[in-house]
């Protein structure tokens, strides 16, 4: 029998070790990455200005601020902010969110509240708090804290508001209780809704946290890259944004990842 | 006819489903009395849309919007469930779903859960995630998540619907296994008449709009009686007379 009119499927396997690697995400991250760095070293050799220094300028302006753990200091101090506020506002959203979601007559009343601090700006909110509360430590995180509870409120709702009545009624059958059926029925059902806010909300909480160091704090990346604008240092500003991008990316696949996989390890 | 022991009663005056939009006010069941023998196995039967379903909700406590009163003679009866769909966590592992029922002071609760996996013959995928199971499997589950709180009133709304025969066939006599061996008392809901009879030591029928009791017998059938398909069959055709 003649094999040349038959179709050969060949498995992903057959391509072997090498090709597997080439065609893996990784690769092209390293390759896309690489290009990103020799574009940008082509526009500031071409440009040859101090107000557009090139990647190894930038790099070693990283390395001595690392070095001298100025950079270690002011990215841990923002990082200490962010946590607090992220989580904080975590909390208080997502337990304002189930509440609007199950209870129908709160939800109609305080709906209007919500739609009216979902459009506060946020610069808004940091003046406000540093006005009332003085510039300490305390205005600063509850400036990003009042930013990011409605986020959170908004998207934990809508999981609030699908909650399978089947899955209660069996909690409710069984004796649960409270707690249990927190823990083993309603959070679940709402992990989706929660991580879908911790992603957008991470990201929210980063860059206002930006602003609200540089309006009123005397240390973190905000007030670094303020310094940066002050005195015109843009491979400070870009040293800055790049140890910021790094621990942000880092969180990103260290922790937020990891507990997505766990959270979804049920699923089909 | 008096009953001694009577496990529950259930006084039905009126119970009607509120007007939704256009649509209006829908009368379901009017003047259903009931009073179930401890330890009995009745099974309510009928046309699907009838009540029987709602007629379990009232009982099992997760409907409170009707005229009546359902009483029982345990002052607090435990009670278990085994609804129409498995409603297993998803995110739990059967082992995590039938330890969920019991009590956290439990002692037992590792070995209870150990035992009833064993005689649903579910040890081998107590770490399996329920919806990597067939349908069968989860039922099983279900069942044994039923048995494995010991309750004094077990409700099952249509609990092997949707299943092939065979599947069907050897969940129910896993059933029946598990009351010979616990006997509790049970209320179970299904519209296939040959399962009603299979299973009955009472059958209750529920017929008309709104529905009502129409027929109320017990069934004498030995338990190697209900395991011949004849016997079953003939059973059927004399209860099922006037029907």
């Amino acid at each position: 029998m003649a094999l040349d009119n038959q179709t050969i499927r060949t498995g992903r396997v057959g391509r072997g070790v090498i090709g597997s690697v080439l065609s893996g995400r990784l690769v092209w991250t390293i390759v896309s990455f690489l290009s990103l760095l020799v574009l940008w070293a082509l526009v500031a050799a071409l440009l040859q200005s101090r107000l557009f220094p090139g990647p190894v300028e930038v790099g070693s302006k990283f390395l001595s601020e690392a070095a001298s753990g100025e950079l270690g200091y002011h990215v841990g101090v923002t990082l200490a902010r962010v946590a607090v506020a992220f989580l904080v506002a975590m909390l208080i959203g997502s337990a304002i969110g189930i509440a609007l979601g199950r209870a129908k007559g709160a939800d109609q009343f305080f709906d209007t509240w919500l739609i009216f601090f979902l459009n506060l700006p946020a610069l808004v909110t940091i003046i406000l708090c540093y006005v009332w509360f003085g510039l300490t430590e305390t205005a600063a995180v509850l400036a990003v804290t009042i930013n990011k509870i409605p986020n959170v409120a908004v998207t934990v709702r809508e999981g609030a508001r699908s909650l399978s009545r089947d899955l209660t009624e069996m909690a409710h059958i069984y004796r649960f209780g409270t707690w249990k059926t927190l823990r083993h029925v309603t959070l679940p059902q709402l992990a989706p809704f929660m991580a879908a806010a911790a992603r957008g909300g991470l990201a929210l909480v980063w860059k206002i946290v930006l602003v609200v160091e540089l309006l009123g704090r005397p240390d973190g990346v905000g007030r670094q890259l303020y310094d940066g604008f002050q005195l015109f240092d843009v491979s400070m500003i870009l040293a800055y944004a790049i140890a910021f991008i790094l621990v942000v990316q880092l969180i990103e696949i260290l922790v937020l990842q990891p507990i997505e996989a766990r959270v979804n390890r049920w699923r089909r | 006819m008096t009953r001694t022991n009577q496990a529950i009663h259930i006084t039905v005056d009126r119970k009607a489903f509120p007007a939704v939009a256009d649509r209006p006010e829908q009368l379901v069941l009017r003047g259903v009395q009931l009073a179930v023998e401890e330890g009995s196995f009745v099974v309510l039967t009928g046309p699907s849309g009838c009540g029987k379903s709602t007629l379990l909700n009232i009982i099992a406590g997760l409907d409170s919007d009707f005229q009546g009163h359902v009483a029982f003679s345990h002052a607090d009866p435990k009670l278990a469930f085994m609804f129409q769909t498995p409603r297993l966590l998803p995110w739990r592992t059967v082992e995590q779903n039938i330890r969920l029922v019991l009590g956290d002071d439990d002692a037992q609760a590792t070995a209870k859960v150990a035992a009833i996996l064993d005689r649903v013959g579910l040890s081998e995928a107590a770490t399996a995630f329920p919806e990597r199971l067939s349908l069968g499997m989860q039922r099983r589950a279900a069942l044994a998540r039923a048995f494995v709180v010991e309750p004094d009133i077990l409700l099952m709304d249509e609990p092997f619907v949707s299943l092939d025969d065979p599947s069907a066939d050897s969940l129910r006599a896993l059933l029946i296994e598990l009351w010979n061996r616990r006997p509790t008392t049970v209320l179970f809901v299904t519209h296939d008449r040959i399962e009603a009879v299979m299973l009955a030591t009472r059958l209750v029928r529920l017929g008309g709009t709104p529905a009502s009791i129409v027929q109320d017998s017990d069934v004498s059938l030995s338990p190697t009686d209900r395991l011949d398909r004849e016997k079953v069959l003939a059973c059927r055709l004399r209860l099922f007379e006037n029907a």
